[in-house]
């Protein structure tokens, strides 16, 4: 066994939840039988990533996670013309977290106070809730479309608005 | 959280799996191999994300295996220094707290990264904050935000077998006492201790 590039790609929480969800719905349908490790890691981690308080909770119906959210957010926070740069593991941990607050953005933000103004951290916050929705008030489940969801389809929180 | 590595390995597939395609083969023998295993230095091994490239099959002499070569993405479980996560509280004492996620379980919190004014309260056997007049628990359970220190990783070398004595006699089993992969956590900053604390 050789380890070519021990990392090769961050990948973010949503990602890994997809990929498993899709793997499931793939061996369902042809019948197969994942070797017990396997599955069992699988299960806890989709256990994880589906509990509270991540954001993942409501992914199922409110599908405020998608492959075109993350491009949506950070053509935003470009827009937004931020005094300071966001570092790629800063931007994963807000992808994963999902800050609601300024507080909970300083978890994923180092030195934040000293890097953004108050207001730029509203933004931030604001254009997270934007991007991906919120936590349990979420207009994006109202507007959650009941049937299927393709890639590019209008972000459910719009709706809300 | 997860992050990629691309690892090249050799597959030997068994005669018994000649039924399903090859893809899928390949795909359950990794599965099997890396699921839920602490590759030294890389991280926890969740499961397979794609297959990059295989070799033809080969059968070598004496039995029936078909050896591919194959290289291929792992999801890796490896947090990096600084990144925020959430965990449960799964058990305390007075050296610190241990954090548990679902698939992973040797997160610990040493007592020195708790708030300023934590104290132990050893009736309980639980953690408390002490602000301005609030006093606030960790309770066992609770989901909780930290922050990754550091990583410690101990390679584990196969035990000694135990020699065999009367059967009279409890010999305690001989553990692997230090985990393959250790994470050392913060949870003194804003934004980081229980999850409910800022919501």
């Amino acid at each position: 066994m050789k380890i070519l590039e021990s990392q090769n790609a961050l990948l973010s929480n949503y990602e890994v939840y997809q990929h498993i969800i899709d793997q499931r719905k793939r061996h369902k349908t042809q019948n197969r039988r994942v070797p017990s490790n396997a599955h069992l890691v699988m299960t806890e981690v989709v256990t994880y990533l589906s509990e509270k308080p991540s954001p993942l909770e409501k992914q199922e119906e409110s599908q405020s996670y998608s492959p075109t959210a993350i491009p949506r957010l950070l053509e935003k926070l470009r827009e937004a013309n931020l005094s300071g740069e966001l570092t790629k593991g800063e931007l994963l941990s807000i992808l994963n977290l999902r800050p609601s607050s300024s507080a909970l953005l300083s978890t994923a933000i180092e030195d934040m106070e000293d890097r953004f103004s108050e207001e730029e951290q509203n933004k931030m916050v604001d254009m997270v809730a934007e991007v991906l929705g919120r936590a349990d008030t979420d207009e994006g489940a109202e507007g959650a479309e009941g049937d299927e969801m393709d890639a590019d389809a209008v972000p459910s929180v719009e709706n809300g608005y | 959280m997860f992050i990629l590595t691309k690892i090249a390995d050799l597959v030997q597939i068994a005669p018994d799996d000649f039924r399903k395609q090859s893809h899928i083969a390949i795909e359950d023998n990794i599965n099997a191999k890396y699921a839920n295993k602490v590759v030294q230095k890389i991280g926890l091994c969740i499961c397979l994300w794609d297959i990059l490239w295989t070799s033809e099959g080969l059968i070598g002499q004496g039995d029936g295996l078909v050896n591919v070569n194959v290289e291929f993405r792992m999801v890796v479980f490896r947090p990096f220094k600084g990144e925020a996560i959430v965990a449960r509280i799964a058990d305390q004492s007075p050296e610190g707290i241990n954090l548990a996620t679902d698939f992973f379980d040797d997160i610990f919190i040493p007592w020195t990264e708790l708030p300023e004014g934590s104290e132990f309260e050893p009736s309980e056997n639980l953690w408390v904050w002490k602000e301005e007049d609030q006093v606030m628990y960790f309770d066992n359970n609770e989901m909780v935000r930290f922050k990754v220190l550091s990583e410690e990783w101990h390679d584990q070398a196969p035990s000694k077998p135990v020699e065999v004595v009367d059967a009279t006699e409890e010999q305690p089993v001989p553990t692997n006492a230090k985990p393959p992969y250790k994470i050392t956590g913060s949870m003194s900053g804003p934004g980081l201790g229980c999850c409910l604390w800022w919501e």
